[in-house]
């Protein structure tokens, strides 16, 4: 028979790693050994036999792999295997294969499996390595930490500081202050004797009335905790939480080789984001600060990249927001001198939910303690002119409906707001509620936060419970649905003739959003991030348990999916945009997404019914 | 399911026929057709015609794969490409079958004698089968000298019928194998042969299945 025959299969067959790495005899003789099946959601299980262990190769459909305590193991999609360990190992068949999504599966009986073991070593090291990989990451669904995956290695200092026992106290801490370091090794014949750390020196020199001339070996910490460099950062944080303590001398093969303390382990943690903050704090003027904020796309990409959860990079790209406000206001202050009187800036929208991303506009207010004389109104009126150009400058451009503080609209007294948050609360026209509703997204990013409650305090008496404004609100939030169609197939955005995919943000994102704050408004919850709201409704028990988590999931799974989207559309010199195309998702994906949509649509059909009355 | 059977007149057909091929054919076929839908073993088959008369046009090419236990089996997989009369002509463009690689092919003769031989003891399947079954009974009778009534399950029937118990208006083209494939999250072949467009049919026909539900319960009769 001709090899071309059985064509599309071998064409799948070999875009497959290891099955890539066959010959073109062992790959068509792998062809023609394979039994083709199909599993249907419906019977919820592969029925895997005990007796016949076989390599199962998924062509299409979505698949869960779950212990014998029901936890999930993997998740598989086109392209992935299971049944390889008992293959292997010959044991037992242990696992069980959930179907998330019908699909054709393709078998390999354990004969030619080992045949093609024998053939290619790659293909051998392969399903080795997703074994040993596949018994260790029994919790990688979990939780994904850095820190658990870090060596110590790549965050120590290295070449570490050392002196000799015999030295004096007094040649130990110059040693320290001419490196800047917060300890030292002590060393006898390149062993390690112990540490002398500031708080050796303060505890047993100082305190004790010794003088300089005291021997190191008399103050320092003898036989110190240590750790090789291959360890874990995890236990590193461990052992110094454990022992109370800030610095680890590494050893490796007996000698000291490197020191890591507690404040490397934190830099290490976030090493981007508070170095950004910190150079911002240490900017003087606007020049330097645009071309400071010239390194947020790239943190962007960094977090992305990392694979950080979406609502963490939406944290920390608003805190380097925040930081920048901040830092134009003392800026300008310094030009303009002290204001004539107390003030907040209010952050509104994405800033205000800390939910900020790749290209946000500004949405900001002024709120003044007191009745404004003609100096005050110059006063502020320049400062707000310049901290929003500053804003547009460093790429945080322009509101398009001037919500911003350097408009004298949204410059105002406290009385003025309470009476504008009035007007919205006690006359809820659906139109000017739809513009509105960024407002109650609030936050004091600069100045006096009882002067921000005052404000606050009086918002949420207004609307808590106040059913005409919610009945509004939500009615207004229901406008717009999950891109689901009637088959649960996914509708996509058009543009005439042009199909540019699924809106993750306005079909997806700013539901939940809009759900979240019309339940907070109603239980008058302070918070405005969207998944701290969720998490506090749920211990108010306004929202159950269930539903509450699933929320939360679904707005983390579509902000991740559109953040990685916008990630890959930059490193593709793509345009940076909120759609997203299924097809260039994998069935697993898209399976997930629709039930992250899916929960989008149960929580606004929910909504609908305790809010608004028109069924 | 002796229904269906009559209404071929098989019965009496088995009784009456000569051909040891045909007369085993219909044996095999009576008995197999009692069993439980899941332990029927069946043949998806696939047909490349030089045209779609019967009466004129000729078999060129025949794809077979049995399907076992509900799953396809790729190492009896087989294709067979048919020697004709006359060129093949401007039909190559579809089946990309030239005159110089019918060389090896079998007789017309040859093939029906395999054909039925591999079809023995299997239910066959194929998509739109009326087509296929019209021209394989056309050259049975005319190389084996002997009129035959073949038996198939046809996934585009199977397919037609859930849809409409759906309630669903299907408009052009929905029925085509590729577009039923779609429904079932079936993957795209861009490539077409009898033996790939055969593979294709028998997956269908098992995610068909699949969908009708709980394996045990399901006859031959779900199926016409």
């Amino acid at each position: 028979m001709d090899a071309s025959e059985l064509q599309p299969i071998s064409d799948f067959l070999s875009a497959l790693t290891p099955f890539d790495s066959l010959s073109d005899a062992a790959l068509q003789r792998c062809c023609r050994a394979l039994t083709i099946g199909y599993y249907s959601k419906a019977s919820g299980y592969v029925p895997l036999d005990e007796d016949h262990p076989q390599l199962y190769i998924v062509r299409t459909g979505a698949f869960e792999v779950r212990n014998q305590d029901g936890e999930l193991v993997d998740r598989l999609g086109d392209g992935d295997y299971f049944g390889f360990p008992s293959l292997l190992s010959g044991d037992k068949i242990s696992n069980r294969i959930q179907i998330l999504e019908d699909g054709l599966v393709y078998h390999l009986d354990p004969d030619t499996f080992n045949f093609l073991r024998n053939e290619s070593r790659e293909f051998d090291r392969f399903f080795n390595r997703a074994y040993a990989q596949r018994m260790r990451h029994q919790g990688r669904f979990k939780a994904k930490e850095m820190a658990t995956t870090n060596r110590i290695s790549t965050l120590m200092t290295k070449q570490p500081l050392t002196i000799d026992v015999n030295a004096c106290v007094a040649d130990a801490a110059r040693l320290m202050r001419d490196n800047r370091v917060s300890s030292v090794l002590v060393i006898d014949n390149q062993q390690l004797k112990g540490i002398l750390t500031d708080r050796d020196l303060r505890n047993r020199v100082i305190a004790l009335g010794h003088d300089g001339q005291l021997p190191v070996h008399q103050a320092m910490t003898t036989s110190p905790t240590v750790l090789n460099s291959q360890a874990l950062v995890f236990e590193a944080m461990l052992l110094m939480s454990e022992c109370n303590i800030h610095h680890l001398p590494i050893i490796d093969d007996g000698e000291p080789v490197g020191v890591i303390t507690s404040t490397d382990i934190l830099r290490g943690q976030s090493t981007q984001p508070l170095l950004l903050i910190g150079e911002i704090e240490r900017q003087s003027n606007l020049e330097s600060l645009i071309n400071v904020s010239k390194q947020i796309p790239l943190l962007l990409q960094n977090l992305i990249s990392a694979d950080a959860r979406a609502e963490e990079i939406g944290r920390v790209l608003t805190s380097v927001t925040d930081a920048l406000t901040r830092r134009l206001i003392v800026l300008n202050q310094q030009i303009l001198g002290e204001a004539p009187l107390a003030f907040c800036w209010l952050a509104f929208g994405s800033q205000g939910r800390q939910d900020q991303a790749a290209c946000s506009d500004q949405d900001n207010g002024l709120l003044v303690a007191g009745e404004m004389d003609e100096h005050a109104q110059g006063y502020f009126e320049a400062l707000t002119k310049a901290v929003c150009q500053g804003l547009d400058s460093c790429g945080y451009v322009y509101c398009p409906g001037d919500i911003m503080a350097q408009n004298p609209k949204w410059r105002m007294t406290l009385t003025q707001w309470q009476q504008k948050f009035e007007h919205w609360v006690k006359q809820p026209e659906p139109k000017a509620l739809m513009h509105a509703s960024i407002f109650f997204d609030m936050r004091c990013v600069f100045g006096s936060a009882s002067l921000f409650d005052s404000l606050q305090d009086h918002v949420l008496a207004n609307t808590k419970g106040n059913d005409i404004f919610l009945a509004g609100m939500a009615g207004n939030s229901l406008q717009v649905s999950p891109p689901l169609g009637f088959f649960k197939k996914f509708v996509l955005e058009r543009d005439g003739s042009e199909v540019k995919g699924i809106d993750l943000k306005h079909k997806g994102n700013a539901l939940i959003n809009d759900i979240a704050r019309v339940y907070a408004l109603f239980a008058g919850i302070k918070e405005v991030n969207t998944a701290k709201r969720i998490r506090e409704l749920m211990q108010l028990n306004i929202i159950n348990r269930k539903d509450a988590l699933n929320l939360a999931d679904a707005h983390e799974f579509i902000a991740h999916m559109r953040l990685s989207n916008q990630g890959y559309q930059y490193t593709h010199n793509e345009t940076v945009s909120n759609y997203l195309m299924p097809q260039q998702l994998s069935s697993l994906v898209r399976h997930q997404l629709r039930d992250a949509f899916k929960v989008v649509h149960d929580a606004q059909a929910g909504l609908k019914l305790k809010f608004t009355r028109s069924f | 399911m002796n229904a269906i059977l009559s209404k071929l007149g098989l019965f009496w057909r088995a009784w009456r026929t000569q051909h040891p091929l045909i007369k085993d054919y219909y044996a095999e076929l009576a008995k197999l057709l009692q069993y439980k839908l899941a332990d029927i073993p069946m043949l998806a088959i696939d047909l490349e015609m030089t045209g779609l008369d019967p009466a004129f046009d000729q078999i060129l090419s025949i794809g077979i794969v049995p399907i076992k236990n509900g799953q396809l089996q790729m190492a009896k997989a087989q294709h067979k490409l048919v020697s004709i009369d006359g060129s093949v002509g401007q039909s190559a463009v579809i089946h990309g079958i030239l005159d110089n690689q019918l060389q090896d092919a079998l007789s017309p003769e040859q093939a029906m004698q395999w054909f039925m031989q591999q079809s023995k003891g299997h239910l066959l399947v194929a998509h739109h089968s009326p087509l296929d079954l019209a021209f394989l009974e056309q050259g049975i009778s005319l190389h084996l000298a002997e009129p035959v009534k073949l038996l198939a399950v046809d996934t585009l029937a199977v397919e037609k019928r859930r849809l409409l118990r759906q309630q669903e208006v299907f408009k052009e083209g929905e029925l085509r194998l590729g577009a039923c494939r779609e429904r079932y999250n079936l993957p795209v072949y861009n490539a077409h042969n009898a033996l790939i467009d055969a593979i294709a049919c028998g997956e269908l026909l098992i995610a068909q299945m699949a969908a009708m539900g709980d394996g045990d319960k399901l006859t031959v009769t779900d199926l016409f």
